[in-house]
């Protein structure tokens, strides 16, 4: 069996040091005019080249471009559908981070590629693959408001899916490997799992050959795990830090499905117990009958200072390397 | 409205009484020697005498704006945790993380035992209220804030260092008290954030606030209200200082399911825009917030901190605001 260690999305868009900052200051500049879009897309690169950089050094398996281009997860896909605009800020779940909320008045359209071309520049640059991420349909619903022709979060949520299938169809053409869909919204709203379901149907038509990823967090899993199972995606990308229930969950239910194990809290910076994690990571993997699977935080790690990533990312690929070593 | 316990307290303010969510933009200079003492070209007595210098323009500018209730405008702060971080031992200091689109802030990391050692923001209120016959609030950040937007390296729960850090926040309202200072806000933006936690903030609240004599105001913003109203009333304090317009008055629906028995402070301009709204929208907000929610019970103000405006924006929707109070007023 194949253990990867994987970044899960998100990587710190700034650190200590002016290079790392060059962004924000750039982006800074051209609000007051004395840069050009140009010029934020010139530091996003480097920034991104940086995130690469820092992941492959950390020894990750599976690598992402840090969505450092994105303002937040919600408004940097959805500002590129037509029907949609930008409205005011509000809190992302229980993070102390804020979204920019889309109102949408009709049907939304893809008319222009969301993130495929980002994923195409960092897996030249890579030596890695490099995961594709998409906030899902269900969550952009959710922290979308609607008006006008859109009559209610069903037909939204269904919109939202088909301008996201159009994407996943882009990402598999471009050869992405694996394409993580994050629904961090379905487990505060489970009774509309079946419209979640749906759309992610609509998803897995589109994706060919790659493998498409759940990733569920923010949120207690447990409740839900077993018919997660039923989903119809390759691997399922779980948050263990709201679900102390978890492990012994997939201990004796197993899984079907790839897992994600995001054992590592993203949010917090104390460093788990090494031995306590590979130990449990032990028991639930002989468990699991797929033949790949992920090691990884628990969220995205842009909540935590850029030192403190690098470490979370060393440490869990150190609990890998540990594993390995045990098993061999 | 708790204008009882203000004239208990020596504090009659006009119907409508405004003021502002606590922080206001840096003044150019300061901006300035902020970023020379980061580079090491001034010390630290420079950097406080910047420091007084706005704080002195703030306190004036508000002064002359006809606000009621003033603040120091947070000139000495970076952020609302990272400031009280600093100066409670048991905290380390974390590097930055992003808190929307372009904008970050240092996370403290908690890693030892929080303690409260000396005033931390009394001689800075003291300094304002020596300028101003008016009532300047003491301005702290709540124990669930402390908590939620810091790291844990230290505590074993949440519930823990919540409990840990309340004893403290305590600590330094009293010494406000015993300053003099009247009215005191706690900010308390966290809390709505995780409504099963509700308890536990409120529980923080009492041991923070218990036994002072003080009128006490908490802002909270930017969060699902939902489902932490009607429940979030319990908290101890007398005025909840909330951020209204952003969400278009929403919750003034809520506020129509029950009925809200405590003071309000209704913030009725946009922080997040530069855009200064149009006068007649900003009455009109007010307006409909007294629809809901009784005139002598409501305070007048911006949505949140205004740190992220330019002093021109920030004047001109503190403006705003005191002509919206005025305009009601004056019917």
């Amino acid at each position: 069996m194949e253990l990867l260690a994987a970044n899960h999305s998100s990587y710190p868009r700034i650190g200590a040091s002016a290079s790392e900052q060059a962004l924000r200051r750039t982006i800074a500049q051209r609000d007051r005019g004395e840069k050009t879009d140009t010029d934020v897309r010139a530091a996003e690169d480097e920034l991104a080249l940086l995130a690469l950089q820092d992941q492959e050094r950390a020894g990750a398996d599976v690598v992402t471009d840090g969505l450092v281009r994105w303002g937040d997860p919600i408004s940097h896909l959805t500002a590129k559908l037509e029907g949609t605009r930008i409205d005011g800020l509000h809190r992302y779940f229980d993070t102390n981070f804020y979204y920019r909320r889309p109102v949408v008045d009709r049907k939304v359209r893809r008319l222009r590629p969301l993130v495929v071309e980002d994923i195409q520049w960092a897996a030249r640059r890579s030596t890695r693959p490099v995961k594709a991420v998409l906030t899902g349909p269900f969550t952009l619903a959710h922290l979308s408001l609607y008006e006008g022709e859109v009559t209610g979060l069903e037909p939204l949520t269904r919109s939202y899916a088909e301008a996201l299938s159009a994407e996943v169809a882009a990402l598999a053409a471009a050869g992405v490997r694996v394409i993580q869909i994050d629904e961090p919204a379905l487990l505060r709203h489970m009774a509309q799992l079946p419209l979640a379901q749906e759309c992610l149907n609509l998803l897995a038509a589109s994706k060919a050959n790659s493998e498409l990823a759940l990733a569920l967090y923010f949120g207690d899993v447990s409740a839900g795990y077993a018919r997660f199972q039923e989903l119809p995606v390759d691997s399922l990308i779980l948050d263990f830090t709201y679900s102390p229930g978890l492990p012994r969950l997939i201990e004796a239910e197993g899984s079907s499905k790839s897992l994600g194990f995001g054992l590592l809290d993203g949010r917090n910076t104390r460093l788990e117990d090494k031995s306590a994690v590979t130990r449990q990571l032990e028991r639930m993997l002989a468990r699991v009958s797929t033949r790949r699977n992920y090691l990884t935080t628990s969220c995205g790690i842009e909540y935590l200072p850029r030192d403190r990533a690098q470490a979370k990312l060393r440490h869990l690929t150190a609990i890998k390397e540990s594993l390995l070593g045990a098993r061999s | 409205m708790s204008r009882q316990r203000l004239h208990e307290l020596g504090i009659d303010l006009p119907f409508l009484p405004t003021t502002s969510v606590g922080s206001l933009p840096k003044p150019a200079n300061l901006v300035r020697a902020r970023a020379e003492f980061a580079r090491g070209k001034i010390n630290r007595r420079d950097l406080e005498e910047a420091e007084r210098q706005a704080t002195e323009f703030w306190v004036r500018r508000q002064d002359e704006l006809g606000v009621d209730v003033l603040v120091d405008g947070e000139m000495y702060r970076g952020d609302m945790v990272a400031y009280f971080a600093e100066h409670l031992s048991g905290f380390e200091p974390g590097g930055l993380v992003r808190s929307y689109g372009n904008r970050y802030y240092h996370k403290p990391i908690i890693v030892a035992q929080a303690k409260w050692t000396q005033p931390i923001t009394v001689d800075w209120w003291r300094f304002a209220q020596g300028l101003t016959r008016k009532p300047v609030k003491g301005m702290l950040t709540g124990p669930y804030t402390l908590t939620d937007w810091s790291f844990n390296e230290f505590y074993a729960t949440r519930r823990d260092a919540c409990l840990a850090l309340a004893a403290e926040v305590h600590k330094e309202a009293e010494a406000l008290v015993s300053a003099g200072c009247k009215i005191i806000q706690i900010d308390e933006p966290a809390v709505s954030v995780r409504p099963e936690e509700l308890p536990l903030s409120i529980e923080a609240m009492n041991i923070a606030t218990r036994g002072l004599g003080a009128y006490f105001v908490t802002h909270i913003c930017y969060g699902d209200f939902a489902s932490i109203y009607p429940r979030m009333l319990d908290l101890a304090v007398d005025n909840f200082d909330l951020e209204m317009s952003n969400s278009g008055l929403d919750m003034l629906r809520l506020f129509s399911t029950s009925a809200f028995r405590k003071d309000l402070s209704c913030g009725v301009v946009d922080v997040h825009s530069h855009v200064v709204e149009d006068a007649a929208l900003v009455e009109r907000r007010l307006r409909k917030t007294l629809e809901v929610v009784p005139i002598g019970s409501v305070w007048v103000d911006p949505d949140c901190g205004l740190k992220t405006r330019t002093v021109e924006e920030a004047e001109a929707k503190l403006t705003r605001v005191v002509s919206a109070a005025q305009a009601v007023r004056g019917r």
